[in-house]
């Protein structure tokens, strides 16, 4: 599939701070991607460069055949839906969605035809005249959404336009958006430090650290299979086990951890530093009975949280690691201090090269 | 629901009552002088100034000096605030520094030093000669082209300050969001930053005017006698003519104009900030 838009080698530093470093990002047509991170992983510098309202120090941004790189904001055709909104606070709700039509010097007819249909894909026909201080966070968010969108831009980019909302509004929004841009066929780039909404809304995650992208993948692949150790510990609940491979054979590894010896599915030296996760979901109460292709621990239950429609038990095992399992409910005579065995697959580990980084286990942890 | 006031207003409290003592009384006493004859009540001395069309002249210069200075002010000074407030780091402390600074030079210098600028020798006549722009060295001193330069020299700051103050709370991501949407940079400043920064323009207007249109020191050194405005008008007939009658008139003309000033301009600023 050639590439909507394409983004190649764009760099960024700040002084001495490389922000972002040789960045690749290629986006089909109508497809919706997040730009997934901590704070300074450089996703929205990488933003805030499509957009044009920052200059790559190198690197080349095309949209549609069309090499964008030095052309300012107002010739770029792509719209941005800012995290605080950025209306503007003097128009009414129908005059901000018509500003960027009128910009573009639109006949007057089609100016107010167009703002009705996006008001009205947005369910804020009602309140065309209000001003925008009379507005909710929802409200405005949804004219926000409009305004970018009246313009038909070839790209729309969404910079955490949810964080402002409550958590239920946002579930909404998050789906109506979804489906809205899907309907009009929008190329979206959205950026976000939620991993929840970049699995609900995504058609494929870019998962950024340090101004690089980790993986980029649809959010199964994201979540199932973790290109790094990075992305496991940001994207859903794991446990993890730092160890040394003891023993490599036949794709299967042995790790010497704090914990206990396990076995994970794995190319490695022995003597490889190696870090090894699992999701909570697939690790289970045992009866001990562990077989050939099963990874066993002894552990001490430490505090158990019940979710509702699930429980997630946090469990002490050797060397001070404490573990995460997820349990449809709560065990009967569940007590902290209980001892339990646990039982997980071989083939549900996740194995990867140690990173010495400080910085990145902090991120993981 | 009864009404009480304020408690934090008390804090104004030492500001209020000095004013009372020191400004109010006097101005009390002068607005009483101004409708208050040998035979009582009266406003003579109002019919009778305004019957002369020197007066009219006086109040045409009041307005026209003002009025020009201000827009003046405005013209200069809008950029300026710009660009104090778009500026950075080192550039943004001299911008602000040359605007400040000069305040805290007395007036007096200032009107001195503009006789020598604008004289028949001075450096501007000097130069637009040397640009080729006058054929013959020129004398702006004692003109009101010389005032209103030397008056807005004065009142600048007045102007650049409210302006960027505006300016400055201004959430950078408005203009950001503007370009975005397809506007141009002058379409951007027409329909973004100019509107919301109506409310700083208004104020410095409002500034500017009222300190031009009372102005005394600045007319009196730069154009003189011949001149005449509301403001050197009442300090003529109290100093030089012993008039009282007359001063006092001119004085309440001058303070009627200077409060529909600060009264429009306020009432003016806070619809527009309520929309802003």
């Amino acid at each position: 599939m050639a590439a909507f838009l394409d983004v190649a080698g764009a760099e960024k530093r700040f002084g001495s701070t490389t922000v972002l470093g040789g960045v690749d990002l290629a986006v089909a047509r109508g497809e919706f991607i997040s730009l997934l991170g901590p704070s300074g992983c450089g996703k929205t510098t990488l933003l805030r460069m499509v957009a044009g309202l920052l200059a790559p120090d190198r690197g080349r941004i095309v949209l549609d055949g069309r090499d964008l790189t030095t052309t300012p904001p107002h010739r770029r055709d792509v719209s941005v839906v800012f995290q605080s909104y950025a209306l503007f606070p003097h128009l009414t709700v129908a005059e901000n969605v018509a500003f960027g039509l009128k910009a573009r010097r639109r006949p007057a007819a089609e100016v107010a035809a167009t703002v009705a249909r996006f008001l009205g894909l947005v369910q804020m026909a009602g309140f065309a005249d209000r001003p925008i201080r009379a507005l909710s966070g929802g409200q405005q968010q949804r004219v926000a959404v409009a305004r970018a969108l009246a313009v038909q831009p070839k790209v729309m980019l969404l910079d955490e336009p949810f964080s402002a909302l409550d958590r239920k509004l946002r579930e909404t929004m998050q789906i109506d958006l979804k489906r809205l841009l899907r309907e009009l066929g929008t190329t979206s780039v959205f950026v976000t430090h939620d991993q929840d909404e970049a699995l609900t809304m995504s058609d494929r995650i870019a998962v950024m650290n340090r101004g690089a992208i980790e993986q980029f993948a649809d959010p199964v692949t994201i979540y199932r299979r973790p290109a790094t150790a990075f992305a496991l510990g940001f994207v859903g609940l794991s446990s993890r086990f730092d160890g040394t491979v003891t023993a490599s054979e036949g794709g299967i590894i042995t790790v010497a951890t704090p914990a206990g010896s396990l076995r994970a599915p794995g190319r490695f030296l022995p003597g490889s530093p190696v870090v090894l996760g699992i999701r909570p979901e697939r690790m289970a109460l045992g009866d001990g009975a562990d077989g050939p292709d099963r990874n066993g621990l002894d552990a001490t239950l430490v505090e158990v949280a019940f979710q509702g429609a699930r429980a997630h038990l946090y469990l002490a095992v050797g060397g001070g690691t404490v573990v995460t399992v997820e349990a449809p409910e709560v065990p009967a005579g569940a007590a902290p201090g209980a001892p339990v065995r646990l039982s997980f697959a071989v083939a549900d580990m996740l194995a990867y090269p140690a990173d010495p980084d400080p910085a990145l286990l902090a991120a993981a942890a | 629901m009864r009404r009480r006031i304020d408690p934090v207003a008390l804090l104004a409290l030492p500001a209020a009552a000095y004013l009372l003592f020191a400004y109010g009384w006097p101005l009390a006493a002068l607005l009483v002088r101004s409708v208050h004859g040998p035979g009582g009540f009266s406003l003579a001395p109002f019919a009778a100034f305004l019957s002369d069309p020197f007066s009219w002249r006086v109040i045409g210069n009041t307005l026209s000096t003002a009025g020009l200075t201000t827009l003046v002010c405005l013209a200069v000074g809008y950029p300026a605030a710009l660009a104090l407030a778009w500026s950075r780091g080192i550039v943004q402390v001299v911008l602000l520094l040359s605007i400040i600074l000069p305040l805290s030079v007395g007036v007096v210098v200032k009107a001195y030093a503009w006789q020598i600028v604008l004289r028949r020798d001075g450096i501007v006549s000097q130069a637009l000669v040397g640009l080729g722009l006058w054929s013959e060295p020129q004398r702006l001193l004692f003109t009101e082209t010389g005032l209103v330069i030397g008056a807005a020299n004065v009142f600048l700051p007045f102007m650049i300050l409210p302006i960027y103050s505006v300016i400055r709370l201004l959430d950078p991501r408005l203009r950001a969001a503007a370009a975005t949407l397809g506007a141009t940079p002058l379409h951007r400043f027409l329909r973004v930053t100019l509107p919301l920064t109506l409310p700083g323009i208004v104020s410095g207007i409002a500034f500017v005017f009222s300190l031009a249109v009372s102005m005394y020191v600045v007319p009196s050194l730069v154009i003189g006698d011949r001149y005449q405005t509301l403001a050197t008008l009442t300090g003529r007939a109290f100093l030089f003519m012993r008039n009282e009658e007359l001063g006092s008139t001119t004085a309440v003309l001058l303070l009627a104009m200077a409060v529909s000033i600060v009264v429009g301009s306020t009432a003016l600023a806070r619809r527009l900030g309520s929309t802003g």
